[in-house]
């Protein structure tokens, strides 16, 4: 071995560079929310929660007189409450009682299979997906629909709350079933009146993740929902989501003005339920 | 506690039951009141995005006129022809006609309706030229990646006052099925030999050289961003982004600038009663090159896959609308050219032979 | 009895699962039936040709699949130095402190944010840098994109590395600082061998998500259906190409796209399967 001296000037110069490259990772999502504010604070006001996203026109014509652009997101946003509300019907209790199932028998080659092919939902890409909702939903149905998008992303959240039930139910003691049963409750009672209870904060954050991530997703929707110009709460007709509509924005010049707005407003709901999420674990852990 | 733990989960299950009930219920609820009502429609389409800020103008003075939505999604020509053969929308806008190919795989007999005319301007970001001057032949090399400098001797000899920059060049294309890459690539065909052998008119094609970006919008958006970039989009686009556009050279040797004039220049001539036709490379001496019309395809037979006939007759409704004075006047408001009075009396005549169960739609 | 209804529907959902992971196998493969019976399987992975004119249609998803490749593997190589530090502040400097508990969050939200999002990013504010560096003359490509997801993928390979690092068992480092190591000793002697699979695990993971990304690569690589040259060209990845063309492809051009679908899915499965096994190896 060389030298103390040398041995410590290395120590401390890969702790240094460990730590400096470390923080280097905070810049990104402070420079992304710097500048979603920095671009599209002026654009969030009233009509913009009220009002459907503007045509390509009503923007050309307002940036030609310098205003700023009329309309809001109301469309996006109605869209994806609904397309994330149904998707949550959908996958909550069947994710609950899988995640239930595989707690319940964990070692069994039916629960092996299953929660092997979680993973394998899991780590489909969203893209694919799309197009499983699309041959699903879309093709018998013959139009482009908020349930063709919502069953897209309840397939995606599925696993999610499978996961996450399945770890919070195994968390807990298992005296706790037990004495459930031995009071000669039984078997279903113990599961829905004790555990699922007790496991409620390990299952809500599951399940408020669960949405978060699928809140931001556009590729599936893309191919399922396709996007509409006005408020829709017809889940068999085109709906238009906060995503879908930062991708149009995107690809149209005269609205990209708005993209800065809605993302903000996209990635602050997003930011705001994950740290929501966090912070219920947290106590939940406490307790 | 068993019972009521029974009674809990029976309980949850109608709640559930309930909330589903209620949902299609809403919406069948919604559709039903929607048939009823012939003052609310709401008619579905998708397609082109070269005619969309004009459809737009169009579909939103309809609605305030009429009460009656149109929901048109700028999906691209190709997803326009897809979405009406997969019967998920009213109707389809594309600015190719179908071929005869194209019309035997649809599942029905469909009929295309003219709707304006446009240009197709060839817009670039080099912010130090103005006036730029291109032909055909050029543009074919700039796309084949025969020309990949701004100061190249082919464009030099067509803008002989100008000193051009001596820097790359960047042509832009849809990466999407478009008739805009459908009109432009028909007109590279009938000017270069080389195109035509190497890449051929199609709305999507096998690109040699360049930047794929999404729609109309896209690619004038990826111009306006993209020192360098060349490519081909609507003129409305260009316009509105104050992107500079090229004259190009017609067949008679004339530079063109892209204008209400020249692009009905383009038109004069016989039209087929199926109004089927292409107006690029017209022999016009003052006529745009890449002049084209935009079409709206639907089925003939309007009775398939349990539309209603309140249904067909809005659509039909709003395509005559189309075609009147009102709304042709609005086309130059936007830089596209109206319909010349062939088109609108072949257009006419098309849509009288729309039916449902066999009945004319319109009266 | 009630008890068995209940139990009964637990393993119904069970199947449920069942059926929509063969459901979608089946679609995926039915779909994509015709192109592969029309070219075969080898000579639609090998072929680079992506021509949809009508008279000499011809689909290859090999363009694709490098692009994919590329992309993935570059974000891979570029993550490394920022989230393994990561890594090692969370998981073996500060573990429990809050500092760490700082850091992580952070980078856990890093992972919230939509996918489209961090394209705008990438194309409003990071293009211009590869542009001024003159890597290219319109900034989109197989790099820019690369390093867009690399940020992407820091998230997923950052957390669960931090993990298996805090995991690695403290009498073994105690013993080694007894024999006088420092601490960059101890990780290089202790930590890393003993946690080296668990992170080998995690950047698998990692890579599983970089294949999948769609929007980001699609807002930034061009989309161009050429096979890339160089990292500074424009390309598609296949999950790109879905996304641009999906909406109007029809024949045997949507059949193309589902099995460009399906060898995604298959691929993504595929390393999902190797992280997931090694990391069974190790508990």
């Amino acid at each position: 071995m060389s030298s103390l001296r040398y041995r410590t000037i290395k120590d401390k110069t890969f702790f240094y560079t460990t730590c400096f490259l470390a923080s280097l990772t905070v810049i990104p999502l402070f420079a992304i929310i710097w500048e979603l504010i920095k671009k599209g604070y002026k654009q969030i006001n009233w009509s913009f929660f009220t009002e459907s996203a503007p045509s390509t026109l009503d923007a050309m014509l307002a940036r030609n007189t310098g205003d700023i652009i009329p309309g809001g997101i109301a469309n996006g946003i109605t869209g994806t409450l609904l397309m994330v509300a149904l998707a949550a019907v959908i996958a909550i209790p069947i994710g609950i009682m899988v995640g239930i199932h595989l707690s319940e028998h964990p070692k069994t080659k039916f629960s092996n299979i299953t929660r092997f092919l979680t993973d394998l939902i899991q780590g489909s890409p969203s893209i694919v997906i799309g197009i499983i909702a699309y041959a699903w939903i879309v093709k018998p149905l013959g139009s482009y629909s908020a349930l063709a998008g919502s069953v897209a992303l309840s397939i995606m959240m599925l696993p999610l709350i499978i996961r996450s039930t399945e770890e919070t139910l195994k968390m807990l003691p298992g005296s706790l079933k037990e004495a459930g049963l031995a009071l000669g409750a039984s078997y279903t009672s113990v599961i829905l009146k004790v555990l699922l209870p007790a496991a409620f904060g390990g299952l809500f954050t599951g399940i408020l993740l669960a949405i978060s991530r699928v809140m931001g997703e556009t590729a599936p929707l893309m191919l399922t929902a396709l996007g509409s110009t006005a408020v829709n709460w017809d889940v068999l007709k085109p709906t238009s989501a906060v995503p879908l509509l930062i991708w149009e924005f995107y690809n149209d010049p005269n609205l990209i003005d708005m993209i800065w707005s809605s993302s903000l407003f996209l990635l602050m709901l997003i930011l705001a339920l994950n740290i929501i999420a966090k912070q219920i674990a947290k106590k939940w852990r406490v307790q | 506690m068993n019972q009521k733990t029974l009674k809990l989960i029976l309980s949850e299950m109608k709640n559930l039951l309930i909330i589903i009930l209620a949902i299609a219920i809403a919406s069948c609820g919604n559709s039903k009141k929607k048939d009823s009502d012939n003052k609310k429609m709401n008619i579905a389409a998708a397609g082109a995005t070269f005619p969309l800020p004009f459809y737009n103008l169009a579909f939103k003075t309809y609605q305030e006129k009429t009460g009656n939505t149109v929901t048109y999604g700028g999906i691209g020509s190709g997803g326009g022809i897809r979405s009406l053969k997969d019967k998920i929308v009213d109707f389809g806008g594309s600015d190719a006609y179908l071929s005869d190919a194209e019309m035997q795989e649809m599942p029905y007999a469909t009929v295309h309706i003219p709707t304006c005319m446009g240009a197709v301007v060839m817009a670039y970001n080099m912010p130090e030229l103005k006036d730029l001057k291109l032909s055909g032949e050029v543009v074919a090399d700039i796309y084949l990646g025969k020309i990949t400098k701004w100061n190249d001797a082919k464009i030099q000899e067509l803008n002989p006052r100008i000193t051009l920059p001596d820097k790359g060049m960047t042509p832009v294309y849809r990466s999407d099925g478009s008739g805009t890459t459908f009109v432009f690539s028909d007109y590279l065909t009938k000017v270069s030999n080389d195109w035509k052998e190497n890449v051929g008119t199609g709305k999507s094609l096998k690109w040699p050289v360049g930047l794929a970006a999404k729609g109309n919008p896209g690619v004038a958006g990826t111009i306006s961003q993209t020192p360098g970039a060349i490519g081909y989009v609507g003129s409305e686009y260009a316009f509105s982004l104050n992107i500079p556009m090229a004259q190009m050279r017609n067949s008679s040797g004339n530079f063109i600038i892209p204008n209400t004039e020249s692009i009905s220049a383009a038109a004069k001539g016989e039209m087929p009663a199926d109004t089927r036709t292409m107006i690029t490379n017209s022999s016009a001496p003052d006529a745009y090159p890449i002049s084209c019309f935009t079409w709206i395809i639907l089925y003939k037979e309007q009775a398939y896959a349990n539309r209603t006939l309140a249904q067909a007759q809005a659509t039909v409704k709003l395509l005559d609308w189309m075609l009147s004075p009102e709304a042709q006047a609005l086309t130059t408001k936007v830089h596209y050219s109206p319909l010349p009075q062939t088109a609108v009396a072949n257009a006419k005549t098309l849509l009288n032979s729309i039916s449902f169960e066999g009945k004319q739609v319109l009266k | 009895m009630r008890d068995l209804i209940f139990k009964r529907l637990l393993s119904v959902c069970c199947i449920l699962i069942l059926l929509i992971s063969a459901g979608m196998i089946y679609s995926l493969v039915s779909g994509s039936v015709p192109t592969l019976s029309h070219y075969g399987f080898f000579q639609f992975i090998g072929s680079t040709e992506w021509d949809p004119h009508p008279d000499r249609e011809t689909y290859g998803a090999l363009s694709f699949i490098v692009g994919t490749l590329l992309t993935s593997f570059l974000a891979l190589i570029f993550c490394i130095p920022f989230s393994l530090p990561v890594a090692l502040f969370t998981g073996e400097f500060f573990r429990g402190k809050k500092v760490a508990v700082f850091i992580s969050s952070i980078i856990d939200l890093l992972a919230g944010i939509p996918s489209i999002v961090y394209g705008l990013w990438g194309f409003y504010t990071f293009r211009p840098i590869i542009i001024e560096l003159g890597i290219n003359s319109q900034g989109f490509g197989i790099l820019t994109s690369s390093i867009i997801l690399a940020i992407m993928i820091i998230p997923y390979a950052s957390s669960l590395s931090g993990e298996f690092i805090s995991m690695v068992p403290n009498e073994l480092k105690e013993a080694a600082y007894s024999l006088g190591a420092t601490r960059f000793e101890v990780i290089k002697t202790v930590t890393f061998p003993s946690a080296g699979s668990g992170v080998f695990a995690s950047y698998i993971l990692a890579l599983g998500r970089a294949l999948g990304e769609t929007m980001a690569v699609t807002m930034l690589i061009g989309n161009t259906n050429n096979l890339p040259g160089s990292l500074a060209d424009t390309g598609n990845t296949m999950a790109s190409i879905i996304a641009n063309q999906f909406g109007e492809a029809d024949g045997l051009k949507l059949s193309s796209l589902i099995a460009i679908g399906l060898l995604l899915f298959l691929i993504t499965a595929l390393i999902n399967l190797v992280a997931k096994l090694v990391i069974k190896k190790l508990n």
